[in-house]
């Protein structure tokens, strides 16, 4: 995928892009996103897939009037405005979930289907979750992961160098400015979820312990028509711990859909 | 010299066995482990304790804030402060200090610090922190805007306290269409202003700046530390701002153990002061620094030491005193550390933390007195006179 430097509203924005087909969004979670995402080769075998680093994580930059994850949805969607693109299947993992619908509430226009995968943005009432700013690096290993394999192969990705050390921790800096109060949701964002009328998937791990598939169910009720996969052996980052399983899933779904 | 008493109130009835259960006696230790009836009876003692520091003679008393932990039993350091205005009759009262920025609004810790001003007929020091990191978890305030807070806090207070009300106050974070404090404080333009700190540039540079000259305290440092900051704040005040500072403006905060002997000061203060470190204040990384709370300057800094000294369990009575960071002896054995500490700092403030962890009352008793009649005189009595000027090498 061709890397590049986009700037959105003065904002510099770290982008990649790669592959042919319908523009497909994808929305990185909570952790940020690491230098390599097979899943992500995997679609761009289908459509264009972008994947920005959001601003204030990875190498985009960290301007302080973008305070919340409103702010980022309306940034996004200035953004789809900006490169001109329509009919964009929009995939959103964990905090990226949650600007794709925070995005799909205010502004349907350039959207083609929604793909939300272990989203943020709601919180179930009774249903325990556990905090991943708190958690230790083993106790996060656990919280992200089904495998223990994965776990370890993501942060010997981080740990790796100096480079990715930094990064890392740029990564957690912006997610606590984005969604430590109330953690990882906004209790607002489930009244307007009804004005979602496009094809919505939710693909949820099975084993995910960050935000439990109940939550999923909860999405479920709440987004008219939405559907719904679980993937077996699998924790909150589908996207890196079943790539494969990830991307087809996707794929499948949205080719169902096309008209 | 100024030399208060500084009590952290620790809850020293705690179970030490809690780490078979549980990593951190900070935000997850249940407060089941907390036993009110014996709460009582500690926040008693250490009242007491407070109160007779000011009979002995002591410039002022010190409380603090933290929040849902062992280590510190005072989430409103105000309470206390309140309950000690009335029988405390001159020293001074000192919020050493209070986190404005924690809250979603500051205005009630401005009257309250407004009202104990009053009370005292201006007898109130006002510390403002941004709060350990711990605190973000404990108050639900968000991190990474915590610079930001504490700056925006501060000015909306020291405008509460000085400008004419009602005002509107139209910030980031805080917003408020009448902001006119009743009471105004006492002193006048408002009370002094001081900075706890473990070491910080940014809030050296902050607190030294010519319309601020607030007071700057080293909080439980090695003493490495104690000099590069220290000197440090004379070095902005003098390049980046353009005046020479005073020694009033800067303060050393330490605990300290004093005993007829060195051999039983030592003998005495071990097993506690062992505990301060490695059971109370007992701080994971995760949460002395949850994301966002330091720059990522800062943060790649502390990665590199890997962990803080204040956090590591492994510290010895012996490293302790080796670094500095605990002041234990005969009187005459912490008094000469002290006189020259001050001859090559010059600094006017000193804080004694003369009780931590589970330092029984009977030895907190006569480590107050001893060190009171025997230490803090000749402390009270160094000027600039005794202050040898600052070695620049030091403050490099």
């Amino acid at each position: 995928m061709n890397e590049s430097r986009v700037e959105i509203r003065g904002v510099g924005l770290h982008l990649r892009r790669g592959g042919k087909g319908a523009p497909l969004l994808f929305l990185h979670g909570v952790q940020g996103l690491p230098a390599e995402v097979a899943a992500l080769e995997r679609l761009a075998e289908r459509f264009e897939v972008l994947a920005p680093d959001h601003p204030g994580f990875g190498r985009s930059d960290a301007p302080d009037w973008l305070e919340d994850v409103g702010d980022l949805a309306f940034f996004y969607l200035d953004l789809l405005d900006a490169l001109d693109l329509e009919g964009v299947h929009v995939v959103g993992a964990s905090l990226g979930g949650w600007i794709a619908m925070e995005m799909a509430i205010r502004s349907e226009a350039r959207i083609k289907s929604l793909t939300l995968a272990d989203a943020a943005g709601i919180r179930v009432a009774g249903v325990p979750r556990s905090d991943m700013f708190i958690a230790n690096p083993a106790e996060l290993q656990k919280l992200l992961f089904a495998k223990e394999a994965a776990a370890a192969e993501w942060f010997a990705h981080w740990q790796g160098s100096p480079e990715g050390l930094a990064t890392y921790d740029k990564n957690r800096h912006a997610a606590a400015k984005f969604t430590w109060q109330p953690r990882l949701y906004d209790p607002r964002l489930e009244k307007w979820l009804h004005r979602i009328k496009l094809p919505t998937q939710l693909v949820w791990g099975a084993e995910d312990r960050l935000i439990p598939p109940a939550h999923a169910e909860r999405l479920a009720a709440l987004i008219p028509g939405a559907e719904t996969a679980m993937l077996p052996d699998c924790g909150h980052m589908a996207e890196i711990e079943r790539p494969e399983l990830f991307a087809d899933t996707v794929s499948r779904f949205i080719e169902r859909k096309r008209p | 010299m100024k030399v208060l008493f500084f009590h952290l109130m620790p809850y020293a009835d705690l179970d030490l066995d809690y780490q078979q259960k549980y990593r951190t006696d900070w935000v997850i230790l249940p407060n089941s482990y907390f036993d009110p009836v014996k709460g009582h009876a500690l926040y008693n003692r250490y009242l007491d304790e407070l109160e007779l520091a000011a009979e002995l003679g002591f410039d002022g008393i010190s409380v603090n804030e933290h929040h849902q932990n062992a280590y510190g039993l005072m989430p409103s350091p105000v309470v206390m402060a309140s309950a000690l205005a009335r029988r405390v009759k001159h020293a001074k009262i000192a919020i050493l200090g209070n986190a404005f920025g924690l809250r979603d609004n500051p205005l009630t810790l401005a009257e309250e610090h407004a009202m104990i001003d009053v009370l005292t007929g201006g007898r109130l020091i006002s510390g403002m922190v941004r709060g350990i990191g711990a605190e973000y978890y404990s108050m639900g305030a968000n991190p990474a805007f915590s610079h930001e807070r504490f700056h925006e806090a501060h000015d909306l207070v020291v405008q509460a306290w000085t400008r004419p009300g009602p005002f509107a106050f139209e910030g980031k974070h805080y917003r408020f269409e009448y902001v006119n404090v009743w009471p105004r404080p006492y002193q006048q333009p408002h009370p002094p202003i001081w900075c706890p700190s473990l070491g910080s540039g940014e809030t050296i540079d902050w607190a030294s700046a010519k319309e601020r000259r607030y007071v700057y305290i080293q909080n439980f440092s090695p003493v490495a530390s104690v000099i590069r900051y220290l000197n440090l704040y004379r070095q902005t005040a003098e390049k980046l701002h353009g005046y020479t500072a005073s020694s009033e403006q800067i303060g050393w905060a330490a605990p300290i153990y004093v005993a007829e002997t060195d051999a039983r000061a030592k003998e005495e203060a071990r097993i506690h002061i062992e505990r301060l470190f490695s059971k109370y204040l007992n701080l994971p990384f995760e949460m002395m620094f949850p994301p966002g709370y330091l720059s990522a300057k800062s943060l790649a800094g502390m990665r590199a030491i890997k962990r803080p000294a204040l956090a590591a369990g492994t510290m010895t009575i012996d490293n302790l005193m080796e670094a500095g960071i605990f002041l234990c002896g005969s009187p005459d054995t912490v008094r000469g550390k002290l006189v020259e500490a001050h001859r090559r700092l010059g600094f006017q403030n000193f804080l004694a933390n003369l009780h931590f962890a589970t330092l029984p009352a009977d030895l907190t008793e006569k480590n107050l007195r001893l060190f009171a009649t025997e230490v803090m005189p000749a402390l009270q009595a160094l000027s600039d006179k005794e202050y040898a000027g600052m070695e620049t090498q030091a403050a490099e």
